[in-house]
């Protein structure tokens, strides 16, 4: 497609003396035709859609006129276009509201990463070996087709596809794809994964869904292990309305309560924080609405449908008085019933739970007993802070982590494996599941492994055959973003900049796939690129709006896509309440490990910097300190300083975390924001291999959890494993703060 | 015994006429570890600056800490032969060459140092106000500025002193020389034929210059001070610096004679001319100095501790009790506990006790300067930034460097001049000084000094 | 200096000034690696960063107070308070850290000279040295912000609170014949901020949104003692029980 700006400059012999001259070996003797309407030095805004994590966010891209070394026809050459520069939040999305997190403002890396995969690759060495030779596309394409063909022609549901979650058209045409194929339906998996959540709002709300909070609609805010100004559903969103919360109200500041096991980035913002035993946090919900009840200060029924799924409800929790919860939570029944009255006398109030609070076995039940709060403080629905986006099209990826698991089973269940041909995209299952559910033992038997994948980590190193995606900068974008904001959003972006390296869109693979398939797939994915299939689903979207087609597309092109004026139009239906008006009753949260063996509970959290070890391979979010330790480059363990004393630990030790199901080596962080009788430790870094930048580097402290899940949707109870831990040696911290961690005299401050 | 006037030039010529291969062998072995030094700075030029340990915040280290500590070393000369000049202490006589050299030898290794710890030391010229086609001046309200200055008008002025006296004696060596000696030492000796009209301007000249050299002296390391005390970092930003560095500056130069002195009369036998009264005087005058620096660190740290600012309590604490405390007792030791007794009692204040306690107040004073400069930029005002410094081998080696740098220099120097001012000895020894000086009683015939050189 | 002249006529009449909101900072770190991003500012790889050499114009310092389970945690953005009494300026040899006509602390990085003078005499430690010559591994480089120059070894750098934007923008006001709207001049970090916990703006202007919150009774400047007078205000971090006095 770039063919028709390749030329070669005439005077080859003369460029080679002078370039000669220059001393610079890669300087190219070709340059191709450069990019029209570029002015140098002056910027261009190009939307986008930050790809980091599942909020969504909608960016600018600023973009200027550079020279870059290019790979064109199988010709290295410098070519003049235009080059993203920096990303800011796009101000006319309704998620990011012109803002983005630390993440996302360092996503431009991904396209400049010195280790992305630049071209097509083959397996060379062993699997996993990471040995790989270049192909070119036409062979690479072509052998895949002839995998596809071979499956096709037997059990077509020897085909499988693995990724993370995805939303909008790419969702739509490789489910488009895999049916027309007869392939086993697509498993869309990511560690943090909400169905528990979403779960317990369809049963509460009948909205399978993450809520979207309006945080500036609220003045008290009470938070359930939530990181949700960090890395928590929609943290960009939620930290601008948690400005608003604080001081956008003219007269008035809410108050922010946060309940959790370790001082987080987000509970270092609470008025009042309060410390609770994981998996606890159901029985604080239901304590506090025994109290709302009891006292007479709502009555059960305002509850609705979210009450009629809780045990003992309509009877106002006979069993949950404070009392009982103390015991459970270690919370003092006269503090609970304190904060019972004031989330109804400092109303409009919400309660979100979130993080560890659900990754637990009782998960479902904590989820609802919130969302009974929720809606029994009326603050549920367009009146309260907890809302619904309206969506275009349902966005939930079915069951993720039950689904995985399945697909391995299926692959182990007979010597050679039912699955022949698997497709892996951004998802990284090796490095973020528990031992136990054998990922990567499953993914070494399937015959033949599939990337377009971006990056070499622990899964996309396993493949056979890597056809390398653009980046999300280099390609066409949309999104339905699921929650952060009240409008309807479909988000869409037009490739910010041309592609660096010979790398293709995932979707004009498929599409091309499809043509070289024939038959019933081709018939299935008529359309010659992916703007076309996009234009498509827009110009349907435009009907159902009643736009002129033309106009909306451009419109969309222009702003980033399409979001509703006024709130709540244009939805799909909302699932309805499943018809089971089954009570759920709340269960003590199963834990991995004896108290006597292993006396630590051990909580993993989601990195800032990290999220879930998807983003550990940029340079800037390795070197960005983490903001509570100032840890640069490297992962480390949470202990409290009288725990730290009692086990001879001192700061920076290098100490062993042991559970049932594995043990790692980091060094110690003394925190006096971790219960004595825990210890944590941020998700991201360990990976085996992940560019340059995080390979061997840290430990990860999934490799240790215990294979636990939520009964009703096998989500990983990743919050639920006790490990011991002890001092190994020394270690060592890479600390961005050489200094101290308090003000000698606090009371200069 | 009889010192005859030939005999005085014997002793004190022979090492400028003679050579043994002994010599050689010391030069080119301590010659061998000057050049590591330079090694070392080539190999931080092209790396970069960042071989160096420094760091944030501790943006100093041991360079700075060179600097300050051999600009104080230079305050032993010409200081003191100055104030011994105008007093007319007779028994300054054959100490106040060895002295005024040292100046000139430390003056010109500690103003390397600001030059080796620059970023980019390619463009120092910049520190220099040198006319330039772009109209631009370095930024006179700089301390760094008032250094350039101050250095070079006391190194300036110290080669003057140094060398105006030595016309005679290099005289008198180009006509005990023969053959290039005999032409080098008459173009240095500028046509000195010893008329009473020259002898009557030298002495003139001496005396301005003494008058001259002692406030250029005094600002010198005062401005030095101003380095730090310029700046808001805490225990810094304090008004006793100055005297406070100048009095340091005065305490390890007078160290640093003390020991070239010994140096001097051991290698090159001159027990009969350097003696022990002249290492009890300058002992005396360490002991005063002494005591003065134990009361400039007992009036600092007295008023830090009872201000109690936050900021520099911090300070404090670590050097008093935390992490450098260890450092700070050591200099404590050197430069009071030490050298008092050996300096106090009469009996112990001998050519060995001075020796020992020189060589304790020369560590104590480097000390000093070092915990002057690191423990204040490792510990401001937000905890936050503190930070640790650690020197590399790169700091070690240039700063092991320039001690052999300095015995080198001095012993070439002592090879190509005498290191005692022949003349002035003689003026001293002479009977008709002798009345124009009664501190020092010398049992020597009289004779005709003048007359014996022009001879 | 027509020259000079001709360039401050642009931004002569402004006071560039921040306010920090600490009710509001959530310690997302979202400033940090915008200003990175904007600035060219040199990754220096974990052997450097140990070694204390790691650069972040801006830095969310934070300070715990108390022991568990009534451990507090506090942000606290640092990033250079832009002062009119800039103790980093006087001391520089070259005037390569030198006071502009809008009362910014500007850093000519083609000036310095690596004394590192500078750093030590900034309160703030918001000053960064380049140890080394840094290095953008490819095709990293072609990130690079062309408006901000690349410094090399030996060379001293640190907020300038995005001059370069504030340049842009005041250029292009003039082109449109217009002053500069309050806003209009967004910092990096400002941008990025979600919670808009920053402010940036023209402290000459009394009703730009930066001069009325300058003049909160929550502000306070850091380090004031020290007589620096910073031109960022600092909003203090209210407690929920004693919100009523502070409306
Ligand atoms: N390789 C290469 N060569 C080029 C060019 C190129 O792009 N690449 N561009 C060409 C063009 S367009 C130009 S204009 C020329 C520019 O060539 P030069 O005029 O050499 O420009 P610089 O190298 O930027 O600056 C020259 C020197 O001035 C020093 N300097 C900076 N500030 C001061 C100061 O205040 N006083 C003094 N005395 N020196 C200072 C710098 O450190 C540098 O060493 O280069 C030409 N040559
Ligand atoms: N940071 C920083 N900025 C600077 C300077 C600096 O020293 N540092 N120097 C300033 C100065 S003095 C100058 S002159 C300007 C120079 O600024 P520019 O004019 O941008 O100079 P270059 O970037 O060297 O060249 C511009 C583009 O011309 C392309 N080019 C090369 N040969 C050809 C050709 O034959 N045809 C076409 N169409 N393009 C070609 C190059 O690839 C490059 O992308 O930069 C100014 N800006
Ligand atoms: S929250 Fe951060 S990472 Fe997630 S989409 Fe928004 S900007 Fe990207
Ligand atoms: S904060 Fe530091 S660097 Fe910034 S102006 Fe003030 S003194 Fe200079
Ligand atoms: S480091 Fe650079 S900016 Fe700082 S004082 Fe030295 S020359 Fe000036
Ligand atoms: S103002 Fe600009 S330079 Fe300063 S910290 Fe913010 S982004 Fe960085
Ligand atoms: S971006 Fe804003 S809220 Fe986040 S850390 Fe920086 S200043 Fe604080």
């Amino acid at each position: 497609m770039e063919r028709r700006d390749f030329i070669k400059l005439s005077a080859l012999t003369a460029g080679a003396a002078g370039l000669a001259g220059c001393g610079n070996p890669d300087h190219q003797l070709i340059r191709f035709l450069p990019e029209e309407n570029l002015i140098p030095g002056v910027a261009s805004w190009r939307p986008s859609l930050c790809p980091l994590c599942a909020a969504g966010c909608g960016v600018l891209a600023r973009v200027m006129e550079g020279d870059a070394e290019v790979v064109r026809d199988g010709r290295t050459g410098l070519l003049k276009m235009g080059l993203v520069k920096k990303l800011e939040g796009n101000p006319a999305h309704p998620v990011s509201r012109g803002k983005l997190c630390a993440r996302g403002q360092a996503a431009v890396q991904l396209a400049y990463h010195p280790d992305r995969i630049q071209q097509p690759l083959k397996r060379r060495g062993e699997r996993g070996a990471g040995e790989f030779e270049p192909v070119d596309w036409d062979e690479a394409l072509g052998t895949l087709a002839a995998w596809l063909k071979e499956v096709l022609a037997g059990d077509p549901s020897g085909l499988a596809w693995l990724s993370r979650p995805l939303r909008g058209g790419r969702r739509a045409l490789v489910e488009r794809f895999l049916a027309a194929a007869g392939a086993s339906p697509p498993v869309y998996f990511e560690l943090l994964d909400e169905s528990v959540l979403r779960r317990a709002n369809r049963l509460g709300f009948g909205r399978e869904q993450l809520p979207t909070y309006v945080l500036g609609a609220a003045n008290y805010l009470l938070s359930l292990n939530a990181d949700f100004l960090g890395t928590w559903n929609s943290p960009v969103a939620q930290a601008i309305g948690f400005g608003e919360f604080r001081q956008g109200q003219p007269g008035r500041r809410g108050k922010f309560v946060q309940v959790e096991t370790r001082v987080s980035q987000t509970g270092a913002n609470a008025d009042e924080w309060i410390p609770i035993r994981p998996g606890t946090e159901g029985a604080l919900a239901l304590a506090l609405a025994h109290v709302l009840l009891n006292e007479k200060l709502r009555p059960a029924a305002a509850a609705g449908s979210a009450g009629a799924h809780i045990e003992g409800w309509s009877q106002g929790l006979p069993e949950w008085t404070p009392e009982k919860a103390e015991t459970l939570t270690g919370i003092a029944a006269d503090r609970i019933r304190r904060l019972a009255r004031e989330l109804v006398a400092h109303g409009p109030a919400v309660v979100i739970a979130g993080g560890a609070a659900l990754a637990q076995t009782n998960g479902l039940a904590t989820a609802l007993a919130v969302n009974a709060l929720n809606a029994l403080l009326g603050s549920v629905g367009a009146s309260g802070p907890v809302r619904f986006t309206p969506q275009w099209e349902s966005t939930v990826p079915a069951l993720p982590h039950r689904t995985l698991r399945a697909l391995v089973q299926k692959i182990l269940s007979q010597p050679d494996s039912p699955v022949k041909l698997l497709l892996l995209y951004e998802a990284n299952p090796v490095f973020a599941t528990p031992p136990a559910w054998q990922v990567a033992a499953a993914l070494d038997r399937v015959p033949f492994l599939v990337s377009f994948g971006s990056f070499l980590d622990e899964t996309n190193s396993r493949a056979d055959l890597v056809l390398p995606d653009h980046t999300f900068l280099e390609s066409w974008v949309d999104d339905v973003p699921e929650s952060g904001t009240e409008q309807a959003v479909v988000s869409l972006a037009a490739p910010a900049m041309r592609p660096l390296h010979n790398t293709r869109a995932l979707p004009d693979v498929l599409l091309e796939l499809g043509r070289m398939l024939g038959g019933r797939v081709s018939e299935a994915l008529p359309w010659g690129s992916y703007e076309e299939f996009l234009r498509v689903r827009f110009d349907a979207l435009a009907r159902q709006v009643g736009a002129d087609p033309e106009e909306f597309w451009k419109r969309a092109l222009e702003q980033g896509g399409w979001w509703s004026e006024n709130g709540l139009v244009h939805t799909a239906a909302p699932q309805p309440a499943r018809a089971t008006s089954r009570l759920v009753r709340y269960q003590v949260a199963e834990t991995d490990g004896a108290v006597e063996e292993f006396p630590f509970h051990f909580l993993p959290y989601a990195s800032q910097a990290f999220y879930d070890g998807s983003t550990a391979h940029l340079p800037w979010l390795q070197e960005l300190p983490d903001v509570l330790t100032t840890v640069m480059w490297g992962s480390w363990v949470e202990l409290n300083p009288q725990t730290a004393e009692r086990l001879g630990i001192r700061q920076g030790d290098m100490v062993e975390v042991a559970s049932q199901h594995g043990t790692l080596q980091a060094p110690a962080v003394l925190s006096p924001g971790i219960a004595p009788d825990a210890v944590a430790m941020p998700i991201g870094q360990g990976h085996r291999t992940f560019t340059r930048y995080a390979s061997g580097r840290g430990a990860n402290p999934i490799a240790v959890l215990a294979p636990l899940e939520e009964p009703e949707t096998g989500a990983l109870a990743w919050a639920a494993t006790r490990v011991r831990v002890r001092r190994v040696g020394a270690g060592r911290l890479v600390l961005f703060s050489g200094g101290l961690s308090r003000f000698p005299h606090a009371e200069e401050r | 015994m009889k010192k005859t006037a030939s005999r005085i030039n014997g002793d004190l010529l022979r090492p400028v006429l003679e050579t043994s291969p002994r010599f050689y062998r010391a030069v080119a072995l301590v010659g061998a570890v000057a050049a590591l030094g330079f090694v070392a700075w080539g190999y931080q030029v092209w790396n970069g600056i960042g071989v160096a340990g420094i760091r944030r915040p501790v943006f100093w280290g041991f360079y700075i800490t060179n600097f300050v500590f051999w600009i104080g070393i230079s305050h032993a000369g010409t200081l003191i032969s100055a104030i011994l000049r105008l007093a007319n202490a007779g028994w300054r006589r054959p100490v106040t060459r060895c002295a005024e050299a040292i100046t000139v030898f430390a003056l010109m290794i500690g103003a390397m140092f600001p030059l080796i710890h620059l970023g980019r030391p390619w463009l120092a010229f910049w520190l220099f106000p040198i006319p330039n086609e772009r109209g631009l001046w370095p930024n006179f309200r700089s301390p760094l500025l008032w250094d350039f200055f101050a250095i070079n008008t006391y190194l300036l002025g110290s080669l003057l002193f140094l060398l105006l006296p030595m016309l005679p004696d290099f005289a008198l060596v180009r006509d005990r020389a023969r053959g290039w000696r005999r032409r080098i030492y008459g173009w240095l000796a500028l046509g000195w034929e010893g008329t009473p009209r020259q002898w009557h301007r030298l002495e003139t000249a001496m005396h301005i210059m003494a008058i001259l050299i002692i406030p250029v002296a005094v600002s010198v390391h005062s401005i030095v001070s101003f380095d730090f005390a310029m700046a808001p970092v805490p225990m810094w930003h304090s008004t006793i610096f100055a005297p406070y560095f100048v009095v340091g500056a005065i305490f390890s130069g007078i160290a640093a004679l003390i020991l070239a002195m010994a140096l001097l009369r051991k290698l090159l036998h001159l027990e009969e001319y350097l003696q022990p009264k002249h290492f009890d005087n300058l002992g005396k005058l360490l002991l005063v100095m002494s005591l003065l620096w134990f009361y400039f660190v007992f009036a600092e740290r007295l008023t830090v501790w009872y201000g109690n600012d936050p900021a520099e309590m911090a300070v404090f604490r670590a050097t008093q009790s935390g992490a450098y405390a260890p450092l700070f007792w050591a200099m404590v030791f050197c430069n009071f506990l030490l050298p008092m007794p050996l300096l106090a009692i009469q009996r112990l204040r001998t050519i060995t006790g001075t020796v020992i306690a020189s060589l304790a107040v020369v560590v104590g004073m480097w000390l000093e300067r070092f915990l002057i400069i690191v423990p204040s930029l490792a510990h401001k005002y937000l905890p936050y930034s503190w930070g640790t410094y650690a020197p590399t081998w790169v700091e070690i080696t240039i700063t092991v460097a320039t001690f052999a740098g300095m015995v080198l220099l001095y012993m070439l120097f002592a090879k190509l001049v005498p290191v005692i001012s022949v003349w002035e000895f003689k003026v001293g020894s002479h009977r008709h000084a002798m009345a124009a000086d009664a501190r020092l009683q010398t049992e020597t015939e009289p004779e005709p000094a003048v007359g014996e050189v022009s001879a | 200096m027509p020259k000079n002249a001709e360039e401050e006529s642009v931004t002569v009449n402004h006071r560039w000034g921040m306010v920090a909101d600490l009710d509001r900072c959530t310690g997302c770190e979202a400033c940090v690696v915008a200003c990175r991003a904007e600035n060219n500012i040199p990754t220096v790889g974990e052997a450097e960063a140990a070694r204390g050499r790691a650069m972040h114009w801006i830095r969310i310092e934070r300070y715990w107070e108390g022991e568990f389970p009534n451990a507090r945690l506090r942000y606290l953005p640092v990033l250079c308070q832009q002062c009119d009494a800039a103790p980093c300026e006087p001391v520089c040899p070259t005037y390569a850290s030198h006071h502009t006509a809008d009362g910014l602390n500007a850093q000519v990085y083609n000036r310095c000279i690596g004394t590192r003078y500078c750093a030590n005499a900034c309160p703030y430690t918001v000053r960064f040295f380049n140890f080394f010559h840094p290095v953008w591994e490819k095709p990293l480089h072609l990130q690079l912000n062309p408006d901000v120059s690349v410094r090399e070894v030996g060379v001293m750098e640190k907020c300038t609170f995005c001059v370069q934007r504030i340049k842009a923008a005041s250029l292009q006001a003039r082109a449109e014949g217009r002053e500069l709207r309050d806003g209009e001049v967004k910092p990096a970090c400002v941008q990025a901020c979600p919670s808009e916990a920053l402010v940036f703006g023209d402290l000459n202007d009394p009703d730009s949104r930066v001069a009325r919150l300058a003049r909160s009774p929550r502000g306070s400047k850091l380090l004031e003692e020290v007589g620096t007078q910073p031109k960022i205000t600092y909003l203090a971090r209210l407690s929920w029980s004693d919100d009523e006095e502070n409306r």
